[in-house]
């Protein structure tokens, strides 16, 4: 009916944030796990160090399991979709049951994979199930707000992420370039000079990466 | 019938399912978790004619439980002329004295019937029970049929079979017909409740809003939604699926706090409808549905096309009398229980349970109905490779608009268990589509 209750506009944010977060960390992941097959065991201590996460783990076989499939630990790749189908499964009348599928679909991957001798083989599953789901966002929402609001979720996650990551510059101005077009074709209220800095920022001769975090964890008002 | 090609395209049905969160949610040692609800894809077949026998009985049903709510709520008629004992009506959980005096838009109060009947081995159809209440399982089959054909085309290129998967626009069209001005809302629990796929299939289909207590406001006598930018939008009609008791903390239970405070005073101003209306437990009522053929001629002064299953109500002495004499070989039923719960096979009892039973039904004959357990037409499912037999019942659901509309199919639910005449999903039953074929 073209109207968003405050509850299902949070939802469809988060929803963007954490299918994001899946899609990216399982990426990162993928890197390290290819590392420490043979050449650098412990590079998972690096890896943690990188996304400002609590290295809990104790060994690489202990990484692999927990931060992939462990429930309790709140930063794993399962917890993090969990999230991401919490909120999705609570908007079908918003998004559609075809695009809820792909979230799911992109569980019952994670799942599969914590059986598998080879789990990146079924995590690859999971990001073409996220790809699909953004895919069919764009293809299939009708209402432009509904997915401007996914978007925006996606691209605060993504340069939350990244500037952890210390990405390149170019990478930080294209995502900086694509929050600053999306986020004023949402009724969402944010803090415009927080904009305003960040497209500062990236344009710095020396990035500061710490206020990029701060300042895009505060862009949304309350 | 021609032969049918779905049978071997049960797994990939199933798939689908779950790949659409095809679920319901179930507590158990105080844990939510959500299950799929298996599905066998061999059909409950409804022959044309068959289904417009069913069909006439039903909105015969419904039409004259609808006027019986209207009449307790109002007149009373029916309990000044003696047809219904005033016990049954004010002793029953399913009875609120709030409602008395108060008339819902367009004197609808069961919008939404789900009716339960059994065929027996005889091949009669008979009545197990009226659900008036919140009535859910329509979308199961609904999604079911869509994912059947695209499974296995074939089968409905080679049988001729009403398309089942209009029931969003009937009950679209109900919801519509009792609209009082403004938007139409589904109103959900959450995502906690057993039925919330339901809930959120149904919101998809319809196009109407899915939302909770906290996303409705009362104000100046009206109902409004509120988006998150502040802008308030009128909602004209609310389909429920909370229970009567939650639905206002102002009006009903005051803990309640997935309702909505002072809804039900706008109701009553007719300034909104309810989907179904509050109150109409009464008519769902065990206790009450022994007096359904009663109704029926009182109201509509037609005899019952529908029968119930042979009921006594061990309230009348020459009922008790029979209960006691023939007790091993009814099932008996708590009037305040529901889901499959409080059931009772005689043959089942110990000798000791039988003596505690006893007691507690002379304590309390109020309390229980007996019926003569029929003799089910088990209907076949797959199991593995193997076709094999399983009690089966049926959900028919009757929605009520400008004219009362029938829905050509129906929730067939079965048990997996081959000893077990319990086909709810709470107790590990699964369901089936279930096929009116059109020529």
């Amino acid at each position: 009916m073209g109207i968003i209750s405050v509850e299902n506009a949070d939802r469809l944010y988060w929803l963007g944030r954490y299918s994001e977060r899946v899609y990216t960390t399982i990426r990162l992941f993928a890197k390290s796990f290819d590392d420490m097959i043979d050449s650098y065991l412990d590079s998972y201590a690096e890896f943690c160090k990188n996304l400002d996460i609590p290295n809990i783990y104790t060994s690489r076989d202990n990484f692999i399991e927990r931060y992939c499939f462990d429930e309790t630990d709140p930063n794993s790749i399962y917890s993090n979709l969990k999230r991401a189908y919490d909120n999705g499964v609570v908007l079908r009348e918003e998004i559609g049951s075809e695009t809820v599928s792909y979230i799911q679909l992109a569980v019952y991957e994670l799942q599969r994979a914590r059986e598998s001798q080879a789990p990146l083989v079924e995590l690859q599953r999971v990001i073409d199930n996220i790809l699909a789901f953004w895919g069919i966002v764009d293809d299939s929402i009708d209402s432009e707000n509904v997915r401007n609001i996914i978007k925006v979720g996606k691209r605060v996650e993504r340069l939350d992420l990244y500037g952890r990551l210390h990405m390149s510059r170019e990478e930080m101005q294209r995502e900086v370039n694509r929050l600053a077009g999306r986020i004023p074709r949402t009724c969402l209220r944010y803090r415009e000079d927080n904009l305003k800095v960040l497209s500062q920022i990236v344009s710095d001769p020396v990035i500061d990466y710490c206020s990029i975090v701060q300042k895009v964890d505060d862009l949304l008002e309350e | 019938m021609r032969e049918v090609d779905l049978y071997r395209h049960t797994d990939t049905v199933n798939e689908l399912l779950a790949r659409y969160g095809v679920k319901f949610g179930i507590y158990k040692n105080n844990e939510f978790k959500e299950q799929l609800f298996p599905f066998d894809a061999i059909p409950r077949v409804i022959g044309q004619e068959e289904f417009s026998y069913l069909e006439k009985g039903l909105k015969q049903r419904v039409l004259a439980l609808n006027q019986f709510i209207c009449d307790i709520y109002g007149a009373k008629q029916i309990i000044r002329d003696k047809v219904v004992p005033e016990e049954f009506v004010y002793l029953s959980s399913g009875y609120l004295a709030q409602c008395e005096g108060v008339m819902p838009s367009k004197g609808v109060y069961t919008h939404i019937a789900g009716i339960d009947l059994v065929q027996g081995k005889n091949r009669e159809w008979y009545i197990l029970e009226d659900n008036l209440r919140v009535p859910s399982g329509a979308s199961y089959p609904m999604i079911a049929r869509e994912l059947c054909r695209r499974s296995s085309p074939r089968t409905f290129q080679d049988n001729h079979v009403e398309d089942n998967r209009n029931y969003a626009q009937l009950l679209r069209a109900a919801m519509d017909h009792v609209n009082t001005g403004g938007h139409t809302v589904i109103l959900t629990p959450g995502r906690y409740n057993a039925a919330y796929f339901e809930h959120s299939y149904l919101a998809e289909q319809t196009g109407a809003h899915l939302v909770t207590g906290s996303e409705l406001t009362v104000e100046n006598d009206h109902l409004y939604f509120m988006d998150y930018s502040g802008r308030k939008e009128p909602v004209g009609a609310v389909y429920r699926r909370i229970s009567d008791e939650y639905l206002d903390p102002m009006n009903f239970n005051r803990e309640s706090v997935i309702g909505i405070p002072h809804i039900y005073d706008i109701y009553r101003k007719g300034n909104v409808a309810l989907l179904n209306a509050p109150g109409n437990g009464v008519a769902d009522d065990k206790g009450i549905y022994y007096f359904v053929p009663k109704m029926i001629r009182y109201y509509l002064g037609e005899e019952p096309i529908l029968q119930n299953a042979p009921t006594y109500l061990p309230f009348y002495e020459e009922d008790m009398a029979y209960v006691l004499e023939h007790f091993d070989r009814l099932v008996l039923k708590d009037v305040a229980e529901a889901g499959g719960y409080g059931v009772v096979f005689g043959s089942g009892m110990t000798a000791q349970r039988k003596a505690e039973f006893l007691a507690l039904l002379k304590k309390e004959p109020r309390r229980f109905i007996a019926q003569e357990v029929i003799d089910f037409l088990d209907i076949d499912i797959m199991e593995g490779q193997d076709r094999v037999p399983r009690k089966a019942d049926l959900r028919a659901f009757v929605l009520l608009g400008e004219e009362p509309m029938v829905w050509k199919s129906g929730l067939t639910r079965f048990s997996r268990d081959p000893d077990s005449f319990i086909v709810n999903s709470s107790q590990g039953g699964g369901f089936k589509d279930t096929w009116v074929l059109s020529q």
